[in-house]
């Protein structure tokens, strides 16, 4: 079954070709980082204005790279809710479309379950139900229970800022541009893990919760205390205070709930002290680590070819009439991992 | 030759088919386009019995307009043109305005923040753009003898142009003035389509706000 898979959810173009929800024929993602850069993050009217402009030729590199044309598709599938509204209905309206016009199934995907099936993309073998998500992006910190395909269980979210989003608002407040994971992470490489004593909040606490604004708070103070402060050691001692807490918090809920296989999603995925330090503390007990391929972390439109499969199986198309939702439930339990005022 | 006609500049959305010069069918909704435009495009198409397959070309008005709704719009009407390999025909919410009356005017509408877009036709046909306040703007063509067009969905304008017998207002972009722009505006196709983008409202409106 060829899916052709859409993700225009924030500030990147992508679409896809993916065979039988694991075999990649395209991946195609066009960064809109250079119209965002000089903001210092994403100004939504702009990464709205830059899908539409690319859309058509991020269409057009998928299906030439996957050598089809769109009469071979037998699916389009597109993420529709979570995201920045007005860069979401540019994806869902090129969707709708190439459904119409191809007559073939629309399907419908959360944005959160891209990346979490994106780790079933060819190890969905070695994957087994139920299993845990570390999900950690620009807007989501969150510990899921995936019960079954479509089927979640919250089993612990971020009280207020999400990983990603401290990890670039810290790169602002430095000048070291946008996104600001990775360069936190390239000047952490050569600093002192110990150098600052950042906190780690609710770290010793039983539940799943995390929060990472004091935390935010105490490493800009730093900053603005000292302003010849080294860079590579406030980068090296803040981002191991992340990992402390999103590892010692993940291997907990993953012992209190008996789940030993635990998997990784998101764009902070890709920052590699933390695929280790999960995979070192995850071989002390014997627990099996699965991280989605670096390609797969970021936003992209195969994550969503790849969860169409196994969830238009479980459900069936949708209707042209689906909406984009900026914030919506997961799944067939409707898990709300936000605060509730944001599903209005 | 059957044309898809699609407009989703405004707080309407209005889907039309055109065969040759005739409209075959209409269908407008107001408000909410991004979840109800293919929907009202099947409606049309299972009206007139006919498939996507059977439409030789696809005009979308362009803007200027709401910046949600052209985004949607425009993006829509591109990838239907992408995939059936159909030419697209872009309209200009100015012109197809001007379209109505087929005769000498001005057209006029609200760009924000005290400016608006306004354009000197000669006849129904294209003309040059431009913004400005728009207290200059009415100041300048208030004794003109021309016919004053103008689409807007308050009272803007109305204020200042009282008991003024050239002034004519819509809140929409009306179905006989699509079809009239449509048939004197020309098409195009391939990359030409992919690269089409909307003709925004005040696009430099929105670097200036975000470097605030």
């Amino acid at each position: 079954m060829l899916i052709l898979g859409i993700d225009t959810s924030c500030d990147d173009t992508g679409a896809a070709v993916v065979e039988d929800g694991h075999q990649v024929l395209s991946n195609i993602i066009a960064s809109q980082y250079e119209a965002h850069e000089r903001f210092g993050g994403v100004v939504p009217v702009i990464a709205a204005r830059e899908h539409t402009a690319n859309i058509s030729f991020i269409l057009e590199s998928a299906l030439e790279t996957a050598r089809i044309s769109f009469a071979d598709l037998d699916a389009v599938a597109v993420s529709h809710h979570q995201g920045l509204m007005l860069s979401l209905v540019v994806g869902v309206s090129a969707a709708k479309s190439i459904a119409l016009a191809c007559d073939i199934p629309l399907i419908g995907i959360h944005h959160l379950e891209g990346h979490i099936y994106s780790n079933l993309m060819g190890r969905s073998d070695e994957l087994r139900f139920p299993f845990l998500c570390l999900t950690v992006a620009g807007g989501h910190t969150l510990l899921l229970k995936v019960v079954s395909h479509g089927t979640y269980e919250l089993l612990g979210h971020t009280r207020d800022d999400a990983a990603g989003e401290v990890l670039d608002k810290v790169a602002r407040h430095l000048n070291l541009g946008y996104p600001g994971g990775a360069a936190i992470e390239k000047l952490a490489k050569d600093g002192n893990l110990h150098a600052y004593s950042f906190p780690r909040p609710l770290m010793n606490r039983p539940d799943g919760e995390f929060s990472f604004s004091g935390l935010k708070t105490a490493v800009t103070a730093a900053i603005d205390r000292d302003p010849d402060l080294n860079q590579a050691d406030l980068c090296a001692s803040f981002q191991q205070a992340i990992i402390d807490l999103l590892v010692s918090k993940t291997m907990r809920i993953a012992q209190k709930h008996q789940l030993r296989q635990i998997t990784l999603a998101g764009g902070v995925a890709l920052n590699t002290p933390l695929r280790k330090a999960l995979q070192h503390a995850a071989q002390e007990h014997e627990y099996q680590i699965f991280a989605p391929p670096r390609d797969l972390c970021m936003d992209n439109g195969a994550m969503v070819a790849g969860a169409a499969y196994y969830l238009y199986q479980e459900r069936g198309p949708d209707p042209l009439s689906i909406a984009a939702l900026a914030n919506a439930p997961l799944g067939k339990t409707g898990v709300r991992y936000r605060h509730e005022s944001k599903y209005k | 030759m059957q044309t898809l006609l699609l407009d989703t500049s405004g707080p309407f959305t209005t889907v039309l088919i055109t065969k040759d010069t005739t409209l075959s069918t209409s269908c407008i909704l107001r408000d909410r386009p991004a979840e109800h435009l293919h929907e009202q495009i099947q409606t049309a198409l299972d009206t007139i019995h006919g498939s996507p397959r059977d439409l030789n070309r696809i005009a979308v008005v362009v803007g200027p307009g709401s910046w949600t709704g052209l985004n949607i719009g425009v993006t829509a009407a591109k990838t239907l043109a992408q995939v059936l390999q159909i030419p697209l025909i872009p309209l200009y919410t100015l012109d197809v305005l001007a379209a109505s009356e087929g005769k000498p005017s001005w057209t006029l509408m609200n760009a924000g923040r005290s400016q608006c877009y306004y354009a000197q036709h000669s006849t129904s046909g294209s003309a040059e753009m431009a913004v400005a306040p728009i207290d200059t703007v009415t100041r300048q063509i208030h004794t003109d003898p021309d016919l004053i067009r103008i689409l807007e969905y308050g009272d803007t304008f109305k204020e200042r142009f009282p008991g003024n017998k050239m002034y004519r207002s819509v809140d929409r972009l009306p179905p006989d003035a699509l079809v009239k722009a449509m048939h004197s505006a020309s098409g195009i196709q391939g990359a030409n389509i992919k690269s089409l983008t909307p003709a925004y409202l005040q696009p430099s409106h929105v670097e200036q706000d975000a470097s605030r």
